[in-house]
C-alpha cells in the first residue's frame, strides 16, 4: 500500500459517508430568510462613514461622486 | 446535478419572478444538499447551507447568465456558503508534545485524531481535501465548484496532504 492510499484509507475510516436526506422541506426558511431585513456588513458602513466623513471636509466632492454615480 | 429547466423559467428567476425562484429551488435543492452534505458533513448543517445558498442566489441572481448552468452556479455558492460554515467552526489548536504521549492505540482513537488533524487545515483547504481525497471527486469538477483552475486545485490538494502528514506524524498516527 502506497502512502498515498493509507492516508485515503485513514481519512475515509475517519469521515464516512455522511448520511442523512431533508429532514424537513427548507423553502419556508428560504421565504423567510428573503422576507428579513438585510444588516449591512461592515465594509459597507466603513464606506458609507468614509464618503460622508470626505464630503463633509470637501464638499466640491460632491459634483465629483455624482459625475461617477 | 438535474437537467436545466427550460430557459424561460432561468429568465424570469433573474427578473426577479419568486415562483420561478421556487421552480429552481423544487429542482435543485436535492443535489444542492448533497453536495454540501459532502462538504460539511452534517444533515443539518447541510440545510442550513441549502437555505444560505438558494438566499444568496436569490440575491445574486443579476449576475446569473441565464444562458449557462444553473446547477453548476448553485454549486458554486453551495461551497463558498460551506466553506464560511467551515470557518465560522471553531478549529483546534495545532498538535502539541501532550497531544503525541496521547498516541492513539485503538481505531476509534486513530479517527478522532485524524478527524482532528483535518479540521486543523484551513477551510480552503479542508473543502478541496474533503473533495478530493475523501469523496474522490475528479480535480476537474472541483475546480468548477471553486470556480477556480485545476493547477489550483492541485496545489491546494497538495498543501493539504502535506499538512495533514505533519499533523497526523506529530499525533503519532502512522500514514505510511
Amino acid at each position: 500500500m502506497t502512502e498515498s492510499d493509507r492516508l485515503h484509507e485513514l481519512l475515509r475510516a475517519a469521515f464516512p459517508e455522511p448520511g442523512g436526506r431533508h429532514s424537513r422541506d427548507v423553502w419556508p426558511a428560504v421565504v423567510a430568510r428573503l422576507a428579513a431585513p438585510v444588516k449591512p456588513s461592515w465594509p459597507d458602513i466603513l464606506l458609507a462613514a468614509a464618503i460622508v466623513t470626505a464630503l463633509a471636509l470637501i464638499p466640491g466632492g460632491l459634483f465629483l461622486l455624482a459625475y461617477h454615480l | 446535478m438535474p437537467d436545466e429547466l427550460d430557459r424561460d423559467v432561468l429568465d424570469r428567476f433573474v427578473r426577479g419572478d419568486q415562483d420561478a425562484f421556487e421552480r429552481l429551488f423544487r429542482h435543485f435543492e436535492t443535489d444542492v444538499h448533497r453536495w454540501a452534505l459532502r462538504l460539511v458533513r452534517d444533515a443539518g448543517a447541510a440545510e442550513d447551507v441549502v437555505v444560505e445558498a438558494f438566499w444568496r442566489a436569490y440575491r445574486g441572481r443579476a449576475r446569473f447568465d441565464a444562458s449557462r448552468s444553473f446547477g453548476a452556479w448553485m454549486r458554486r455558492i453551495a461551497t463558498n456558503v460551506a466553506r464560511d460554515h467551515l470557518k465560522k467552526l471553531p478549529r483546534p489548536a495545532a498538535a502539541t508534545a501532550v497531544d503525541q504521549i496521547r498516541a492513539p492505540a485503538r481505531d476509534l482513537d486513530r479517527d478522532r485524531a485524524v478527524s482532528l488533524a483535518f479540521r486543523r487545515l484551513p477551510p480552503k483547504l479542508q473543502v478541496v481535501a474533503t473533495l478530493a481525497l475523501i469523496e474522490n471527486a475528479p480535480y476537474a469538477e472541483i475546480a468548477d465548484a471553486l470556480d477556480v483552475p485545476v493547477g489550483t486545485v492541485k496545489s491546494r490538494v497538495f498543501r493539504a496532504v502535506r499538512a495533514l502528514r505533519k499533523e497526523l506524524a506529530r499525533l503519532g498516527i502512522d500514514h505510511d
